[in-house]
C-alpha cells in the first residue's frame, strides 16, 4: 500500500481509532458517572482510614490520602474538573486564535499587524510568570484560570491559522471562488476552513494535555484551586509531599492524565488523517 | 533498516555511559563542617535588612547582641554582662564585655553599640523593617569606653529580649564606614563564633569558626547553608547524606525522615500559632454565636494529633505556651458538635449555608488542615469552600482591606514570645493586619500594658486581654506547631531553639 | 532590504518596550514591597509604609519610575533588588548563564533522544515500533514537570544514590534538571522529526541518493536530516520562550540559581526592580533571536520580506 492510499481511504480499523477511541471513551464515561459511581466525590474525611495502601481493601482499592479520603472516588472525580479545564479552555483557544487568525490572514492590513505584534508580545513573556502575576491580581479559580489558559494559547492557533491562509489566498481554487464573487465569508468557511483543520486539531489535542498539567503547575505554585473539589492536577501537586510514603496519592491521577493524554492524542492523530485533505504525513 | 535500530542502541549506551562516569561520591562529608539546608536567601546579611527567621538562623552565628537567649528561653547576658534600669524605665544602662573584638580585629565598644543604634534609627536606616521594633529608643549614649545608656521614649519591659536578636545585633563601625554599606550586605562582620568567608547569592553561604570567640571557639571548624527551597529536594539531600540539618520539616516529611535509619527528628515548642480569624463584619460570623458554634464544630485535638502527628499543641488563645502573658486557666470552647448545631439552628443560619476559608495556596500543611476543618463544619449542616490565595496578594489586599471569606488563616510568629507583640499587632484597631477585630476598651488594654515596667501587673493584663478575646470568639484559635529538625545521625549535641534560630557553638559532627 | 530591517527594528523595540510596561504595571498590582518586608514587624502602621515607600522611590509616580527604569536599562544599571539590597544587574548575571546552559543541555537532550527516534518512526511508519515511539514521546506529555523533577531526584539520588538532587556547583547537577525538561521538549520534537523526515523521504533528492547506493544510514542523517534541519532549528527557537517557562518549575525542585528562580522570588516578594529587569532581560532574548530568525530569512528569501 502506498502512503496516497493511506490517506484517501481512512482506516477506520486502526490502531489510532480503536485505542484512542477505547480509552477516551472509557475515561469519559467514568467522569460522567462520577455523581453515580460516587455521590460524595470521595469527600468524605475519616482519620481512621490515613493513608491506606492501595489493593488492601474493597473499601479503599485506590488507598487514602493523609484525610482519609479515597483515592479511587477522588480520582473519578477530579476528572470532571480536569477534563473542563482542558477541553473547554482548548476550545476557547481553538475558536479565539482561529478567528483572529482567519481575520487576519486574509484581509492582512492594520489588524495583522496589530494582532501579531500582540502575539509578538504574549510570546516575549514566559507564561508561568505571567499566570502568577495575573492570577495574584485578577485572583484564583475555575474560571480565572481557564480565561488565563485561552489568552495564553490563542497566538499559536492564530499564527498556524494566519501561515496557512496566507499560503491559500495566492491558491487557483480560492482566487476561483474569489473570481466567481463568492462571498469572503464563504470562501473562508468552506474553502480556507477545512484546510486548517488538520494541524489545528493535533494542537488542541495537545493542549488539553498541556493545559490539565498547567492547573497542576499552578496549584503547584500556590495558586490551584479550592482544594475540596477534586482534580488530577492538584492531587498531583499535593501528593508529592508524599511521594516518599505514599506514592498512590499521586500516581494514579498521574495515570489518569497519562491515558487521557494517550486517548485523546491517537484520537487526534486519527482525525488528523482523517480530515487532511492533502494526504496524510 | 537494521542499523537505525543499533544506532538507538548505541545512543541509549552513549547515555548509561555518560550516566556511569558522573557518579557521585554522595556522603561527602568533610571533617568538622555542617550543612544545613535553609529555604530561603534573605539577599542581605545586615541585621537592619530583613526580618526573616532564614535569616536568623544563619545570623545568630555571626553577630551577638547585647543580650542572649538561648534554647531554655532565659534572657542572659551577651555582649553586655550586666544592665540596670534607671529613671523609672525610662533608661536603660548596660556594662558591656571587655576585650571582645569584631571579627576583623576591630575593636567592640560603647561606641560600636552607639553607632549600631544610630544607624537603625537614622537615614540609613530609613526603609529597614527593624525600625519599629526599636523605634522606643530615643537615642543611645555613650558615658564610657564600657558603658552606654539607652534612653527610651517610654519604659519598655520587652526591649532587653529584642537585643537578643534580629535588629539589636551589634555591627561594626568602622568596617562600615571604610567599605560602605553595600558591602556589608554580602561580606558581614560581627562579633559571633562564625565568619562568613563566602557568600554566592541564592546558592549558599559558608562561615569559618571564629578562633578568638570570646566565648571560646566553637566545635566545628566549618558551617555551609545551602539554599533549597522545595521542602521534598531538602529532605533528599538528608537521604543523599549531602545535607545534615532541614529545619522547618513540614509534617509530610516527618515519616519520610523517620523511616531511615541514617536520620533523626528534632523538636522542640515553636514560636509559631495558626488560627482561623473571623470576619466580624460581615455575612454569618457577625454573629457571637455563630463564631461560638463553628468552635465548637472542630475538634482540633483530633487535626493535631492524626492529621499532625502529634508535632503541634493545640491552643486556646492566639500565643503558645511559652509566650508571656500565656494563661494555662483559659479553657476555650469544648467540641461539641451537637450544641453548634443548636446555636447554629438558634442563629437562624439555614443548613447549607456556604462560607469561605480563605487560606495560603502555599502552605501545603495549612492546606490539609482547612480540608479537616471544613469536614467539621459540613458535619455540622454547612456548606464550606477553600479559597487559596498568593501569598503577598493575601497578605497586602485581602487580610488589609478586608477580602477574606468567613473565615481566613493567619498564621504568627512573635521571636519575642510576648503576648503583647501578637496582640497589639492584630486586636489594635490602628493597624494595618487588623481589618475587621478591635474595641475602644481593648485598645485602652493594650495601650495601658506596653509600658508597664510592672512584669506581673503587665502580665495580668495580658492575660485580661486574651480573655477578652476568648469572649468574643475572634478566631478559631487551632494549634502551635512546634518546630521540627529533620537530622543526620553524624550531627552531635544540637538543641533546637524555640525561637527557631541557632547557635551551633556547641554542635560537632561525628566522622 | 533597509527598509524591511528598520520595520523588523522597530517592531521588536516596540513589543519590549510594550512588555516591560505590562510588566511594570502589573507587578505593582500584585502588591506592596513595604508590606512584604514588614511582615514580621510587631507594629505595622501606614506611616511605616510610607516611610519605606519613599526609600525605595515608590512614592513617585508610575511614569517616572517606569522612565527611571527604561533608563537604567539601557545604561545596565538596573538598582537595587527590594529584598536584601543586591544590585538587580549583578543577579541577573550571576543567574542568566546558569539558565542559558540549562536550556541549551535541555534542547541537546531533547535533540539526542528525538532525532535517532523520529527517523526510525519515519522509515518504519505505520509499523509497531514507530507506534510505540508515538505512545512513549507522549508520556512525557503526561506529567507535570515538578513530578517528574522529584521521581527523578527519589530515583537516582535517594534509592540509587547516583546523583545529587540538587544545586548548580558540579557538573553532574547538570543532568536530571536537563533530562526533565528535555523529556518534556522530546514529546513535541519526535513528531516534529517524524513528520518533517516523512516529508523529505519522498522528495526527488533523497531518491537519487538511494539511487546512487549510498548506505541508508548516510542517506538517512547525512542527506535527510540535513534538510529537514531548518523547519526543526526554526521551531527549537520558537520553544526557546515556552523552555523557559517550563524552567521556572524545575529550577525550583532542583535549587538551580538560574533566572526562573530569580523571577519567582521576585513574584513571590513583590521586587519590583528585579521582576521587571528579568522580564525585560528575557524579552530581549526571545525577541532578539526571533528579529535574528527573520533577518537569515529575510536575506534567504525576498518574499519574506513583503510579508
Amino acid at each position: 500500500m502506498t502512503d496516497a492510499s493511506i490517506a484517501r481511504a481512512p482506516r477506520f480499523k486502526s490502531f489510532e481509532l480503536i485505542a484512542g477511541g477505547v480509552l477516551t471513551g472509557v475515561i469519559v464515561i467514568l467522569v460522567l458517572l462520577s455523581n453515580v459511581l460516587f455521590p460524595d466525590s470521595g469527600d468524605a474525611v475519616n482519620f481512621m482510614a490515613r493513608m491506606m495502601p492501595p489493593f488492601h481493601s474493597w473499601a479503599h482499592p485506590f488507598g487514602t490520602d493523609p484525610l482519609g479520603k479515597d483515592i479511587l472516588a477522588r480520582v473519578v472525580a477530579g476528572g470532571r474538573i480536569s477534563l473542563l479545564v482542558g477541553v473547554v479552555s482548548a476550545i476557547g483557544g481553538v475558536v479565539l486564535g482561529t478567528a483572529v487568525g482567519l481575520v487576519s490572514g486574509y484581509y492582512r492590513g492594520f489588524w495583522d499587524t496589530l494582532v501579531m505584534r500582540f502575539a509578538d508580545i504574549q510570546l516575549a513573556l514566559p507564561f508561568i510568570l505571567l499566570a502568577i502575576t495575573f492570577i495574584a491580581i485578577i485572583g484564583g479559580g475555575l474560571t480565572n484560570m481557564i480565561v488565563l489558559m485561552i489568552v495564553s494559547q490563542w497566538v499559536q492557533y492564530a499564527r498556524v491559522v494566519r501561515g496557512q491562509v496566507l499560503s491559500l489566498r495566492s491558491r487557483e481554487f480560492v482566487l476561483a471562488a474569489q473570481s466567481f464573487g463568492v462571498s469572503d465569508t464563504k470562501v473562508l468557511w468552506h474553502h480556507v476552513l477545512p484546510n486548517v483543520a488538520g494541524p489545528i486539531i493535533v494542537l488542541m489535542t495537545l493542549n488539553i494535555a498541556t493545559n490539565i498539567l498547567l492547573e497542576s503547575s499552578l496549584t503547584f505554585l500556590g495558586l490551584g484551586i479550592d482544594p475540596l473539589i477534586p482534580s488530577w492536577g492538584g492531587m498531583l501537586a499535593y501528593g508529592r509531599n508524599y511521594l516518599q510514603t505514599a506514592w498512590w496519592i499521586s500516581v494514579f491521577p498521574g495515570l489518569a492524565i497519562m491515558f487521557t493524554v494517550l486517548g485523546l492524542n491517537l484520537l487526534g492523530d486519527w482525525l488528523r488523517d482523517f480530515l487532511d485533505p492533502q494526504g496524510s504525513r | 533498516m537494521m542499523r537505525s535500530t543499533s544506532r538507538l542502541r548505541a545512543a541509549g549506551l552513549l547515555l548509561a555511559t555518560a550516566l556511569a562516569t558522573t557518579l557521585l561520591p554522595t556522603a561527602a562529608h568533610a571533617a568538622g563542617t555542617l550543612t544545613i539546608a535553609s529555604t530561603l536567601d534573605p539577599g542581605s546579611w545586615d541585621p537592619d535588612d530583613t526580618f526573616l527567621v532564614a535569616w536568623a538562623q544563619v545570623a545568630t552565628n555571626i553577630f551577638n547582641g547585647l543580650t542572649y537567649r538561648g534554647p531554655d528561653m532565659k534572657l542572659v547576658p551577651g555582649l553586655a554582662t550586666s544592665w540596670e534600669e534607671l529613671d523609672a524605665g525610662k533608661r536603660l544602662r548596660f556594662h558591656l564585655r571587655t576585650g571582645v573584638t569584631f571579627q576583623d580585629g576591630e575593636p567592640f565598644n560603647a561606641a560600636a553599640v552607639k553607632y549600631t543604634f544610630d544607624r537603625l534609627l537614622g537615614p540609613a536606616g530609613a526603609k529597614s523593617p527593624q525600625r519599629d521594633n526599636y523605634s522606643n529608643i530615643d537615642h543611645v549614649d555613650v558615658i564610657d569606653d564600657n558603658t552606654v545608656d539607652f534612653f527610651l521614649k517610654q519604659p519598655d519591659p520587652v526591649l532587653p529580649t529584642k537585643l537578643a536578636g534580629y535588629g539589636g545585633m551589634i555591627v561594626p563601625p568602622r568596617y562600615i564606614e571604610e567599605k560602605g554599606e553595600d558591602y556589608f550586605n554580602t561580606h558581614p562582620i560581627g562579633t559571633g563564633p562564625f565568619k562568613v568567608v563566602d557568600y554566592q547569592p541564592k546558592v549558599s553561604v559558608t562561615l569559618e569558626a571564629n578562633p578568638n570567640y570570646w566565648d571560646g571557639k566553637p566545635k566545628l571548624d566549618k558551617l555551609v547553608y545551602r539554599f533549597i527551597n522545595e521542602p521534598a529536594t531538602e529532605v533528599a539531600e538528608l537521604q543523599a547524606g549531602r545535607v545534615d540539618i532541614v529545619p522547618d520539616l513540614p509534617v509530610s516529611q516527618i515519616p519520610v525522615v523517620q523511616g531511615d535509619k541514617t536520620l533523626s527528628i528534632a523538636t522542640s515548642p515553636g514560636p509559631l500559632v495558626e488560627a482561623l480569624f473571623f470576619n466580624t463584619k460581615s455575612g454569618i460570623t457577625q454573629d457571637i454565636n455563630v463564631r461560638k458554634a463553628l468552635i465548637m464544630a472542630v475538634d482540633r485535638t483530633t487535626i493535631v494529633n492524626q492529621l499532625l502527628n502529634g508535632a503541634a499543641v493545640p491552643i486556646n488563645s492566639f500565643q503558645s505556651a511559652m509566650s508571656f502573658g500565656f494563661d494555662p486557666s483559659l479553657k476555650g470552647l469544648p467540641y461539641d458538635p451537637e450544641q453548634a448545631k443548636k446555636l447554629l439552628a438558634e442563629a437562624k443560619v439555614p443548613a447549607g449555608a456556604t462560607l469561605e476559608l480563605s487560606v495560603l495556596g502555599n502552605d501545603p500543611t495549612f492546606n490539609e488542615v482547612a480540608q479537616a476543618v471544613a469536614s467539621y463544619l459540613q458535619a455540622v449542616g454547612l456548606n464550606p469552600t477553600i479559597k487559596p490565595y498568593e501569598t503577598s496578594v493575601f497578605y497586602n489586599d485581602i487580610i488589609p482591606h478586608g477580602k477574606t471569606g468567613a473565615m481566613y488563616q493567619f498564621g504568627w510568629g512573635g521571636w519575642t514570645f510576648d503576648y503583647d507583640n501578637t496582640a497589639y499587632l492584630i486586636y489594635h484597631t490602628k493597624q494595618f493586619y487588623n481589618p475587621y477585630q478591635g474595641s475602644p476598651e481593648l485598645d485602652k488594654l493594650l495601650e495601658t500594658q506596653r509600658p508597664m515596667t510592672d512584669k506581673a501587673k503587665r502580665e495580668e493584663i495580658l492575660k485580661q486581654i486574651a480573655k477578652y478575646v476568648s469572649d468574643q470568639a475572634w478566631e478559631m484559635d487551632l494549634y502551635n506547631p512546634k518546630a521540627v529538625y529533620g537530622m543526620s545521625n553524624r550531627v552531635q549535641g544540637f538543641v533546637p531553639a524555640p525561637d527557631d534560630r541557632m547557635l551551633l557553638t556547641d554542635v560537632s559532627v561525628k566522622e | 532590504m533597509i527598509q524591511f530591517l528598520i520595520k523588523r527594528v522597530l517592531q521588536a523595540i516596540f513589543v519590549v518596550v510594550a512588555v516591560t510596561l505590562i510588566v511594570a504595571l502589573a507587578i505593582r498590582l500584585t502588591g506592596d514591597p513595604a508590606v512584604m518586608m514588614l511582615q514580621g514587624s510587631s507594629n505595622v502602621t501606614q506611616a511605616d509604609l510610607d516611610r519605606i515607600h519613599a526609600a525605595l522611590g515608590l512614592n513617585q509616580p508610575f511614569y517616572v519610575q517606569y522612565f527611571e527604569f527604561m533608563r537604567g536599562l539601557v545604561t545596565w544599571h538596573l538598582g537595587k533588588s527590594f529584598q536584601g539590597d543586591a544590585p538587580v544587574s549583578d543577579l541577573i548575571a550571576n543567574a542568566l548563564p546558569l539558565t542559558l546552559w540549562l536550556s541549551v543541555a535541555s534542547l541537546a537532550v531533547s535533540i539526542i533522544i528525538s532525532v535517532p527516534l523520529g527517523i526510525h518512526a519515519a522509515v518504519k511508519k505505520g509499523g509497531w515500533s514507530d507506534q510505540l515511539i508515538r505512545l512513549l514521546s507522549l508520556v512525557g506529555l503526561s506529567f507535570p514537570n515538578f513530578w517528574l523533577a522529584i521521581m527523578m531526584v527519589l530515583l537516582f539520588s535517594v534509592t540509587l544514590k547516583w546523583l545529587p538532587p540538587s544545586g548548580a556547583t558540579d557538573p553532574s547537577n547538570f543532568i536530571m534538571p536537563a533530562v526533565t525538561i528535555g523529556i518534556i521538549l522530546t514529546a513535541t520534537n519526535v513528531r516534529l522529526v517524524r513528520s518533517a523526515m516523512l516529508e523529505t523521504l519522498q522528495s526527488q533528492y533523497i531518491m537519487v541518493a538511494r539511487a546512487k547506493g549510498l548506505s541508508e544510514p548516510v542517506v538517512l542523517y547525512k542527506h535527510a536530516l540535513r534538510n529537514c534541519a531548518i523547519p526543526l532549528v526554526t521551531y527549537l527557537g520558537l520553544q526557546f520562550g515556552g523552555l523557559l517557562g517550563g524552567i521556572v518549575v524545575v529550577e525550583r525542585i532542583f535549587a538551580w540559581p538560574g533566572i526562573g528562580s530569580l523571577a519567582l522570588d521576585a513574584v513571590y516578594g513583590c521586587d519590583y526592580p528585579v521582576l521587571q529587569s528579568v522580564i525585560a532581560v528575557l524579552a530581549l532574548l526571545i525577541v532578539g533571536a526571533n528579529l535574528l530568525v527573520d533577518i537569515v530569512y529575510g536575506l534567504i528569501d525576498p518574499r519574506i520580506r513583503v510579508e
